[in-house]
């Protein structure tokens, strides 16, 4: 069984955003992985982990050379090959994501598509459903737990819903998107769990080994011409701005003054 | 020249996020209320497989020289100098990657407590350090990979309240043999790094079979924590360092069998070599120190940018006013210094040549005063801020300062510069 993970690098989202003319100033910025892509590749090394069936996890990236480093950190994870798309990632929207996407997993034809549910800069949350319809493959988006079958032929997904988890079994191949909670100690399991199996919560940390074996592990390059993809842009940015700032709080001496101040300055009342 | 690689990078990047999520919440329990640090820092080795990894380097290293000693060589432990003598030459890009790996997580980790540093430094090198540079297989096996992956916490036992720089001369514990298979261990430590929670104690003393003190041979014995005849202070109360337990220990007829003697034999042809093992340790420890003031320094450095840019008086920054950035121009020199100290140490070792005693104690001399320095203007930068525990940077400048005290004082550094200078 393969599986084909996507990882997208994103601005660390605890940096402040700097907002110059009409774009995101990414200069000096430190980028990430995606957290939701890194969720995605612990789920898959949990799977390959625990049962067995997994031959190899590929994690696919778009972008500029740069990125390789955020394509190193999930090989250090312990993913076993990387692919580069070269392409401007931030300038491409999710169609064009989409239509690259697609064409890599036509490549690879994995088993499972495994990807964050959105990447935390743009919060689209559209190119897994839109790369499932395009390969008319099942999806089944936000897992929050995951259950491969034994003989890998479907995965069962819990997804959280109002009170509740609901389950549904998708057959492979499929399109699976996945949510902060599959990092949960035991949200991933398969036939090869062991009952008490916990793992630390959250994604993993590299580690040393891991990190220096990571360089020796192969990064395929590709560019979009060689997919055979046109990429025509469908979403157009037109202007960038920071929200308004809010201004300061104030203490109110009661609950009369906080009746009148909502009635007359804030009318909420 | 060596810089750190995209890896390097990446695996700091891996160690800060560690620190920052497991660490840093800790950090005021560790510093302040004397909790100590042995969980957090077994998940931090565990959690980079850093343990695993040194009992491997340990085992290749060992087979390689067991290896030799059956082919007629003169291996005779699996340490660094056994390495040192192999023929075939290391491959320089893995061995950088080594020294970077051994650096990344001590500089991490001196950002935030020096204290943890010395307490994991001491329990999972020079303790473990000490059995294998002369401790039997059986030895070896018993402690060396317990105390590389930190599931046993070591001490070194050295230091006695009469013998500090002049740790051998005025030595006083001792060990009278009891029979052909017995000794009888009696001596004061104190200052001893993780003695009030340590596992594994290596105990440092004179055998006496009754000649003089001077002429007496240095030999170490491994002691359990517990033991019959065995006691520990609790922990002292120190300048700083809050993150590395320190206490006394007190043998009083404390007999034990011969097992517990490292090396299991008193040879009289390879006399004073407990005493060059521990010399050894002692340049060990000094390049430990470069990449501690690294890490420090860098830390008071970027607490101290901070606070330069965003606080404001008289209308302004202080970053705009000339004093101030003096003193953070000043720290840019120190760490551009002691980090091309390390990378030159980095290096060096790669390339087989580790820097000698005299290169050592440079670069521990110029890197503690540095950091000490640092530290102590960052307070300054922080004025009454800086005082208070809250801003980080006064608990910088206390730990800094022992760094001028510990592995060898900055006046013992100078005279052995001065002396390699004058009679080399």
């Amino acid at each position: 069984m393969k599986i084909l993970v996507t990882a997208k690098r994103v601005p660390d989202p605890e940096q402040k955003v700097k907002v110059q003319g009409d774009a995101i100033d990414l200069s000096g910025m430190n980028f990430v992985v995606n957290p939701f892509d890194e969720y995605a590749v612990e789920a898959a090394l949990r799977l390959k982990e625990s049962s067995g069936a997994v031959d190899e996890i590929v994690v696919l990236t778009i972008g500029s050379k740069d990125v390789t480093q955020q394509l190193r950190s999930c090989l250090a994870m312990g993913a076993d090959r990387g692919i580069l798309v070269e392409g401007d990632d931030d300038s491409l929207d999710s169609e064009q994501t989409a239509r690259i996407i697609k064409a890599v997993y036509e490549r690879e034809s994995p088993d499972l598509l495994l990807m964050g549910k959105q990447a935390v800069d743009g919060d689209n949350n559209q190119v897994a459903q839109l790369v499932a319809g395009k390969l008319d493959l099942p999806q089944a988006c936000f897992a929050g737990q995951l259950e491969l079958e034994g003989d890998a032929s479907a995965i069962t997904v819990g997804r959280e819903i109002d009170g509740g988890m609901e389950f549904k079994k998708v057959p492979l191949p499929s399109v699976v998107t996945v949510d902060l909670r599959i990092v949960m100690p035991t949200a991933v399991k398969t036939a090869g769990s062991k009952d008490n199996q916990e793992y630390a919560e959250g994604p993993r940390y590299a580690s040393l080994k891991g990190i220096m074996q990571a360089k020796k592990k192969k990064i395929d390059e590709i560019s979009v011409g060689d997919l055979g993809v046109e990429l025509e842009q469908w979403v157009k940015t037109t202007s960038v701005e920071t929200p308004p700032s809010r201004s300061a709080g104030i203490k109110v001496e009661s609950v009369d003054e906080l009746v009148d101040k909502l009635q007359n300055e804030a009318k909420v009342l | 020249m060596f810089k750190w690689s995209d890896s390097h990078k990446q695996l700091r990047m891996m160690l800060r996020k560690f620190v920052d999520a497991e660490v840093v919440p800790q950090i005021d329990a560790i510093e302040h209320e004397g909790a100590p640090p042995y969980d957090v820092l077994r998940k931090f080795w565990k959690t980079f497989g850093i343990g695993d990894m040194l009992v491997g380097e340990y085992k290749a290293r060992r087979k390689k020289a067991e290896a030799r000693a059956a082919a007629g060589g003169s291996g005779s432990g699996g340490g660094e100098a056994a390495d040192a003598g192999s023929k075939k030459k290391p491959d320089p890009s893995a061995a950088l990657d080594q020294g970077a790996m051994r650096a990344l997580p001590i500089i991490e980790l001196s950002r935030h407590s020096a204290g943890m540093v010395t307490a994991l430094g001491v329990s999972m090198g020079l303790t473990p350090n000490a059995i294998i540079a002369r401790g039997t297989p059986a030895q070896q096996d018993a402690y060396v990979p317990a105390l590389l992956t930190l599931d046993k916490i070591g001490a070194w036992a050295i230091t006695e309240p009469g013998s500090g720089s002049d740790a051998f001369g005025a030595m006083r514990a001792t060990a009278k043999p009891d029979g052909d298979d017995h000794f009888i261990l009696n001596g004061n430590k104190t200052f001893i790094t993780n003695g009030p929670y340590a596992d594994v104690i290596i105990f440092i003393c004179k055998l006496d079979r009754g000649e003089p003190p001077e002429r007496r041979k240095i030999v170490s014995f491994i002691l359990d924590g517990e033991m019959e005849g065995l006691e520990r202070s609790k922990p002292l109360r120190k300048m700083g360092l809050h993150g590395s337990p320190t206490g006394e220990i007190f043998a009083s007829d404390l007999r034990v069998p011969i097992s517990r003697l490292v090396g299991e034999r008193v040879d009289d042809e390879d006399a004073g070599s407990a005493r060059d093992d521990a010399k050894k340790t002692f340049t060990a420890e000094r390049s430990g120190v470069l990449a501690m003031a690294l890490g420090m320094i860098e830390r008071a450095q970027e607490l101290s940018l901070e606070y330069a840019r965003t606080r404001v008086q008289f209308g302004k920054p202080i970053g705009e006013r000339q004093l101030i950035q003096l003193k953070l121009a000043k720290m840019e020199v120190a760490r551009q210094n002691v980090e091309n100290m390390l990378f030159k140490t980095i290096e060096s070792t790669a390339h087989g040549e580790p820097p000698d005693i005299a290169a050592a104690s440079a670069g521990k001399l110029y890197a503690a005063q540095a950091a000490m320095e640092v530290c102590l203007e960052a307070v300054q930068v922080f004025g009454g801020n800086g005082y208070m525990a809250e801003y980080r940077v006064e608990q910088l400048a206390r730990d800094a300062k022992v760094l001028q005290i510990y592995g060898g004082t900055d006046e013992i550094q100078v005279s052995q510069i001065a002396r390699s200078l004058l009679w080399r």
